[in-house]
């Protein structure tokens, strides 16, 4: 049970890490877009089943499923909000 | 013996996390337009998640969830607030 922990811990903090590289490195607002906000979904998700894993107690194992569904019902909202101003100033450069 | 590797485990996790709180933080203060600033700081309310969990499992208990669920609830409102009000201004 501690290995099955141990590699979800590793596995979720690599996969952050692509993200926050992805971050770094990309060159334009959308592909930075696209490294941020798929991987840190997946990588709470491991990190949230690790927890949930170590811990296997009735309230936690409530809370993980309330924390993925919000998780990943709201990631998405707010990259449409973010690319939608995005495509705002751009088109409005583009007229002026 | 197990118990330990678990901890090692927990404290390379917590480094490769603060590594990419630097980049997410080196992009925030580089960041050319508004909203690169914007998505640097949803990666770091992420980030942040991330290492509370694992220091609940640190130090063995379970109350540190409620903060990981209340930092993705303003997280999620900060960014749409954020973006609501650049629009406005545009």
């Amino acid at each position: 049970m501690e290995i099955i922990v141990t590699i979800l811990i590793l596995l979720g903090s690599l996969f952050m890490l692509v993200a926050a590289t992805g971050v770094l490195r990309f060159s334009d607002t959308l592909s930075r877009m696209h490294a941020t906000t798929k991987a840190p979904s997946f990588a709470m998700l491991l990190i949230v089943m690790a927890v949930t894993i170590y811990f296997s107690i009735a309230i936690v194992i409530l809370k993980a499923i309330l924390i993925i569904l919000f998780v990943y019902l709201t990631a998405p909202l707010a990259a449409h909000s973010i690319s939608k101003i995005k495509e705002h100033n751009s088109s409005e450069k583009n007229q002026t | 013996m197990e118990n330990n590797f678990l901890e090692i485990s927990i404290y390379i996790a917590f480094g490769i996390l603060i590594l990419a709180f630097v980049f997410a933080l080196i992009r925030l203060f580089k960041g050319p337009e508004s909203s690169d600033r914007i998505v640097a700081l949803d990666l770091i309310a992420a980030i942040v998640m991330g290492l509370i969990l694992l220091y609940s499992l640190l130090v063995k208990r379970e109350i540190y969830f409620d903060i990981a669920i209340i930092i993705a609830m303003i997280s999620f409102m900060g960014t749409i607030g954020i973006s609501i009000h650049l629009k406005k201004k545009a």
